[in-house]
């Protein structure tokens, strides 16, 4: 097992910079996901690792080692692909045990490693089909298996689930989580789905356009994002931004209606600010109490509403901007209601309207 | 570091080893084409020449006018050839499209039993050496009065063009998703409107390419072309190139004026062609 | 189903079916019973001179016959294969050019384009031992002084005959090879990377796998029109000098053409066609077992 260190690592196509001197250090035994949108470098990143990019500058180092240059046959590492990269002409077993046969292990030694991994992901009565007679789930733990038989000092995963349907998706999240658990070994994983990577992480890495945003644990991430691009990026629905002007400890949204400045934050009077709010902290009264001492009120005009069993996600308006909120112990709702909304201020975020970095009180 | 530092090595090297490769075996590709083109602007004496004349200093076109005026040594009518060859390649190459797409599309869209067998029967029948066939075709045309004709050239290419035809068309029209003729039979087509309206465009420059192959076999064929043209009738360019040819002496010079004739209309062909025919070969055989 | 009306597939094959019995079947047929004959071109009369197999015990005692069949299975053994190594190696250097690749790819087919009459031609010149390309470079570049017989010599004309053919018909293989490969999934070759291959490795585990498939397309096009062969052994030396480079199809065509024997000629011509149908229908089989290896078969 080892930790894995990226020092100013660069990555450019010619002129074209997709990954910007990012640095990293990953502990032993750590499982650390990387998450951004499409284009962020996340896959760039990860495949600089396993040596299968060139790197354009800075290092990464394994355990003490500096990688820069070894092909991935020496890095000790295995991965496991998006399309899951079986060999269409070997069998599940070939499949599996072929990076110790290619090691020229014993085959006593083989077939001990290839069948332990068989039965963790239980693909013992698969051993003889092809790869093309899988299932796509099946695929994914032949895939899975195969990273395991090598026992590697540091997993990559690129994007692993994503061609799963949601059900699928879910279940094999669980089985990756149990793995991590059970193996103790170092996850570098890489989705762009936010899901998955509060799921799984035991820290965050949010990347956009080459840069890292935010490095820390899905709570924290969660709770403390630096930026609107994090604080929207992650959690589900999406956090709302509404813009205003700070005024005498308020901000004066753009129809006139006051929000008092989040306890957490601060801003300059008369700057130009973003207000963060998630749907979990704007909650119609009477339906669930938003937790700590700091509550606002603001009447707004529901326009749609989701229901979603335990709760109802409601579309409102507020100052021009679509907000959305949630109800608890939820009731039908009428057209266009107009109701009466509590906001958690403790919850909520300030950023800079310019920048869209967070206003964090010091 | 100093396994990384050994790798880095080993990549230039490997590089280089890469270049040199290519470089060498682009050569040996190319160097007999350009020394045909070459010869054909060289006086005769320069390309006998012993020791020989490695840089040129005497190009010109004698051998093109010779060729074209027919007043060259023996008097090749290269321009009847070369109207020969085209009637025959051009006349066979549409007619075995014909042929190869409504054979294509039956293999392409329909199921039925045999269907493998009749494939490869079809496909066999292109291996038979052109020599074996020539003699008794040979026999057969002399009776029915087809040597040297054009009918008889033509016929016998598009039997030869068909079974490679139909694998290629085969292929194409496999790529053509076969929702998109249903589509256009809901939207009230006929099932002969749904091909010639909506299959048939989206195939048409892979039927194209399958076309200019099979043009390109029949302007180059020789074997069965040298046996059953007897005159400048029916004499194709291939067969022509031996009128340079005597007991004992060859005109190099005018038959590599008649090789450059006969290879620029193949090299624009081949040109256009090459994209689609990769792809052609490869759905018809892989995916198959 | 309209009663006494073919069913579609049936209609639109015909025109092939119908047009191939009557230009390569009824030949065929023709010259199968001929080969029964005494038939000679000169006396048309012998074609009803049913004389059993006797060609083909002629044939089966003709040691000229099996010289020639023997280097004509030689031939194809040494230059397919050849073919095949150098078309992978070409497709592989091809394929890892980075800029300049649809350039090289059109020279690369640039042989395919010539007539292989002309490539004999051609080949019958640079081997031309008095005023040839290669003599001329090896003596210019002091490397010999003697004019060697590239033609004459039996080994050398051998030699000369497998490069011409080669140079004609490895871009076939090249190209169908470079097909293979832009087809390939890249994943598999990352993970075989990761799972420790060496590039060599990863050449023999995972790409030559995955090319089989387009290797048997390649041999089997090949073996379809593998007797294009004839047309530049028959330029370069027609089977010559004193049969030192015979092979089925020259020996056909002379017995056939030049000593009339249309009817021992069509006897050795139907084993020549044996040959040629045995090594296509090979082809053809390994092709679909390698594609439902794969599981391409869709």
């Amino acid at each position: 097992m080892a930790q894995v260190h990226l020092r100013n690592l660069i990555k450019a196509y010619g002129a074209l910079q997709v990954v910007h001197a990012i640095n990293l250090d990953i502990a032993d035994g750590e499982f650390v996901v990387l998450v951004g949108p499409s284009g962020c470098g996340k896959s760039t990143t990860l495949r600089m690792i396993a040596g299968l990019e060139d790197i354009s500058g800075g290092e990464i180092a394994i355990g003490e080692r500096v990688v820069n240059d070894l092909p991935p046959r020496d890095r000790n590492i295995s991965m496991v692909f998006q399309n899951y990269a079986l060999y269409p002409h070997m069998t599940v077993r070939e499949n599996l045990g072929f990076s110790l046969k290619i090691a020229k292990r014993p085959q006593a030694d083989i077939d001990v490693a290839v069948n332990k991994a068989a039965d963790i992901l239980s693909l013992t009565p698969l051993m003889d089909r092809r790869p093309a007679a899988l299932s796509g789930g099946q695929r994914q733990r032949v895939a899975m298996g195969r990273a395991i038989v090598r026992h590697p000092e540091v997993f990559l995963f690129d994007e692993p689930l994503s061609n799963l349907d949601a059900k699928l998706r879910t279940q094999m999240r669980v089985e990756i989580k149990k793995l991590h658990q059970r193996l103790g070994s170092t996850i570098v994983y890489v989705t762009h789905d936010q899901v998955e990577a509060m799921t799984l992480a035991d820290r965050i890495v949010i990347m956009r356009d080459g840069h890292i945003e935010q490095v820390g644990t899905p709570i924290e991430v969660f709770d403390n994002p630096v930026n609107t691009f994090v604080a929207t990026f992650i959690g589900s629905p999406p956090m709302n931004l509404l813009e205003g002007r700070v005024d005498q400890g308020a901000v004066v949204l753009t129809d006139g209606s006051r929000l008092p400045i989040p306890p957490r934050y601060t801003a300059a009077q008369g700057a130009a600010v973003t207000y963060g709010i998630r749907a979990d902290n704007i909650m119609p009264v009477g339906h669930a109490l938003p937790a700590g001492d700091h509550i606002a009120t603001v009447d707004m005009a529901v326009t749609l509403s989701e229901p979603l069993g335990t709760e109802t996600l409601l579309f409102a308006e507020l100052a021009g901007t679509e907000v959305q909120a949630k109800m608890l112990n939820p009731r039908p709702v009428r057209g266009r209601e107009t109701m009466t909304f509590q906001i958690a201020l403790d919850k909520c975020h300030l950023f800079d309207a310019a920048t869209g970095s967070a206003l964090r009180r010091a | 570091m100093a396994s990384n530092q050994s790798h880095r090595m080993r990549r230039r090297g490997l590089k280089i080893a890469h270049f040199i490769g290519l470089f060498l075996a682009m050569s040996v590709i190319c160097i007999p084409g350009l020394w045909i083109v070459l010869n054909s602007f060289r006086p005769t004496v320069e390309i006998m020449a012993k020791p020989p004349v490695w840089i040129p200093n005497d190009l010109n076109l004698d051998h093109y006018r010779a060729m074209f005026g027919a007043v060259g040594e023996g008097g090749v009518p290269v321009l009847t050839y070369f109207r020969n060859s085209l009637i025959i390649s051009v006349t066979s190459t549409v007619i075995a499209i014909l042929i190869g797409m409504a054979g294509g599309y039956a293999f392409a869209r329909y199921r039925f039993k045999g269907k493998a067998a009749i494939f490869i029967a079809l496909m066999v029948t292109r291996a038979v050496p052109g020599v074996a066939l020539s003699l008794p075709l040979f026999i057969i045309y002399a009776r029915v009065g087809l040597i040297d004709t054009h009918i008889g050239m033509i016929v016998t290419y598009v039997a030869m063009n068909v079974p490679f035809t139909i694998w290629l068309i085969d292929g194409f029209f496999r790529q053509v998703p076969r929702e998109l003729a249903e589509a256009a039979e809901i939207d009230g087509c006929t099932r002969w409107q749904a091909f010639w309206r909506v299959e048939f465009p989206v195939a048409r420059s892979g039927i194209a390419s399958a076309g200019i192959f099979a043009f390109l076999t029949s302007w180059n064929e020789y074997a069965l072309a040298s046996q059953l043209t007897r005159s400048v009738t029916s004499k194709t360019m291939p067969v022509g190139l031996l009128d340079f040819t005597s007991e004992f002496t060859l005109n190099w010079g005018g038959m590599c004026a008649l090789a450059v004739l006969m290879i620029i209309p193949a090299l624009v062909l081949t040109f256009l062609v090459q994209k689609h025919l990769i792809a052609g070969l490869t759905f018809g055989g892989v995916k198959g | 189903m309209k009663l006494g009306k073919f069913p579609p597939w049936l209609a639109l094959l015909m025109p092939a079916i119908v047009l191939l019995a009557a230009v390569v079947l009824v030949p065929l047929v023709l010259s199968f019973y001929s080969s029964f004959t005494s038939y000679k071109l000169t006396k048309p009369d012998t074609l009803y001179n049913w004389i059993g197999t006797f060609n083909y015990q002629k044939a089966a005692g003709d040691i000229y016959f099996w010289t020639a069949f023997g280097r004509t299975v030689l031939l194809l053994t040494v230059a397919l294969n050849l073919e095949m190594v150098l078309g992978l190696g070409l497709a592989l250097m091809v394929s890892k050019v980075t800029r300049g690749q649809r350039l090289l790819r059109t020279m690369m087919m640039f042989p395919m384009m010539f007539s292989p009459i002309l490539v004999g031609f051609q080949f019958k010149f640079i081997f031309n031992d008095n005023v040839g390309l290669v003599n001329n470079t090896l003596q210019s570049l002091g490397l010999t002084t003697t004019a060697i017989p590239w033609l004459v010599d039996a080994h050398l004309a051998m030699f000369s005959i497998i490069s011409a053919e080669i140079w004609t018909s490895t871009s076939v293989f090249a190209i169908l090879i470079l097909a293979g490969l832009y087809a390939m999934p890249q994943d598999p070759l990352e993970a075989a990377k990761v799972d420790g291959c060496t590039p060599l490795q990863s050449f023999r585990f995972v790409t030559l796998p995955f090319l089989m498939p387009f290797i048997y397309i390649a041999m089997a096009i090949r073996s379809l029109d593998v007797a294009r062969a004839y047309d530049i052994v028959q330029i370069m030396t027609n089977g010559g000098p004193a049969r030192r480079t015979e092979l089925l199809w020259t020996l056909i065509g002379r017995t056939g053409y030049v000593d009339a024997k249309m009817g021992y000629a069509n006897a050795m011509g139907y084993i020549s066609i044996l040959l040629a149908i045995f090594f296509t229908v090979y082809f053809f089989r390994k092709l679909t077992a390698a594609r439902a290896e794969l599981g391409m078969a869709l």
